[in-house]
């Protein structure tokens, strides 16, 4: 036995798997051997070693959570699609035709219909407010305190220090506010 | 004589939804102790042992008793989900071993079955130094095992962490008994390798 087939049989001789024959080949060489001899030492206490990782234990959350999401998962079981299914013993390619049938039906009303697809391009408040610098920008309720403070010149060129983007901002709040108003 | 998993599989085929909590109880350590040692991520292992856990749940009439152990569906539904998991995953998180290495509270009760250094005196477990190379060795077998390549990592963690036999491992890893027997001495050959800056302090 050389050094390459003894260090192929390492593992069986540390799990007791050795026939006879083979067992006195591998301690004859392992005797005279000085680096197999070293090599086995190390490869036995490594293996030992693994073997004794300790082991992790389950958070208490393990358990709960997951019969929580099995509980969901027996619900979805029985879920709406799978009960529409039944009834109408379709399989599940034809749902999805018939769904997407639908969903292009629905894209192409929703395309030739003027007034949806113009109230798309109009401002929204959200879109102005993030024109102003000052406080005025972010929140709905701040752009409607905006027509007060037009009024006020000096105040809200105190808080921006812009007074003419303020101004510009002012301005297309109130075109916003009316144009809304009149389309409801 | 059916053995108490497929008895219990048996019984929440039949509907009894306890059968399947049981035997979540059951294997619930073990599965999050190959999953993390595999991914090398404690917290990630929870979740894939759910995940796991609601895959046979969802497969379960599927599951024909005494053709296949329970342990090792789950096992093989688990390598499954760890290799998706470690393919979807980058390279920065793939060794983070430290979640592991460091929860020394799970670990205390074992800490001192560890007889790493064997040759150490009796005492010398109330030393900071020696219980700082047991840690930093412990780290490094994490580190290591989770460095080994994919087709050394399991048949090894199967074997020397979960202790299963080299016919189970085989079913798992669907491979011959002498390819998993040699590919279970390779690994251990890797890891000696990787350990051996830790072995010469012993
Ligand atoms: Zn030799």
């Amino acid at each position: 036995m050389n050094c390459l087939q003894a260090e192929e049989n390492f593992s069986a001789h540390l799990e007791d798997a050795l026939d006879y024959q083979m067992l006195q080949r591998f301690e004859s060489h392992i005797a005279e051997c000085a680096t197999c001899q070293r090599e086995y030492a190390r490869f036995s206490e490594s293996v030992k070693a693994s073997q004794q990782l300790p082991q992790i234990e389950p958070s208490p959350y393990f358990m709960p959570t997951l019969q929580q999401r099995l509980a969901e998962e027996q619900r979805e079981s029985f879920s709406f699609w799978q009960r529409l299914q039944r009834v109408f013993v379709m399989p599940k390619w034809a749902i999805s035709g018939v769904m997407v049938g639908l969903l292009i039906m629905g894209t192409v009303t929703f395309l030739y219909h003027d007034d949806w697809f113009n109230r798309g391009t109009q401002p929204s408040d959200e879109q102005i407010s993030t024109q102003g610098t000052g406080i005025f920008s972010g929140s709905p309720i701040n752009n409607q305190f905006l027509p007060r403070a037009s009024g006020s010149s000096d105040f809200s060129n105190t808080i921006s220090g812009q007074p003419m983007q303020q101004h510009y901002t002012l301005k297309r709040v109130s075109y916003s506010t009316v144009s809304t108003g009149g389309g409801l | 004589m059916l053995e108490l998993d497929d008895e219990l599989m048996q019984r929440f085929q039949k509907g009894d939804e306890d059968a399947f909590n049981l035997l979540t109880r059951r294997h619930q350590k073990p599965l999050i102790n190959f999953i993390a040692r595999f991914t090398g991520d404690k917290d990630n292992a929870e979740d894939l042992a759910q995940e796991t856990f609601i895959r046979m749940y969802k497969a379960a009439n599927r599951y024909k008793p005494g053709r296949a152990q329970f342990k090792t569906w789950m096992y093989l539904i688990a390598k499954r989900l760890c290799m998706n998991e470690v393919r979807n995953r980058g390279r920065r998180d793939r060794f983070r071993v430290d979640n592991i290495a460091t929860n020394d509270k799970a670990y205390s009760a074992n800490d001192e079955q560890i007889d790493l250094i064997a040759t150490a005196p009796a005492d010398a477990a109330f030393q900071p130094e020696v219980a700082l190379e047991r840690k930093e060795l412990r780290n490094a077998i994490q580190k290591a095992i989770a460095e080994l390549p994919e087709q050394y990592r399991f048949p090894l963690i199967l074997r020397d962490v979960q202790g299963l036999s080299y016919d189970e491992i085989s079913k798992i890893l669907e491979l011959r008994s002498g390819t998993t027997k040699s590919r279970i001495n390779r690994a251990r050959l890797m890891l000696k390798d990787k350990l051996k800056p830790f072995m010469e302090l012993l």
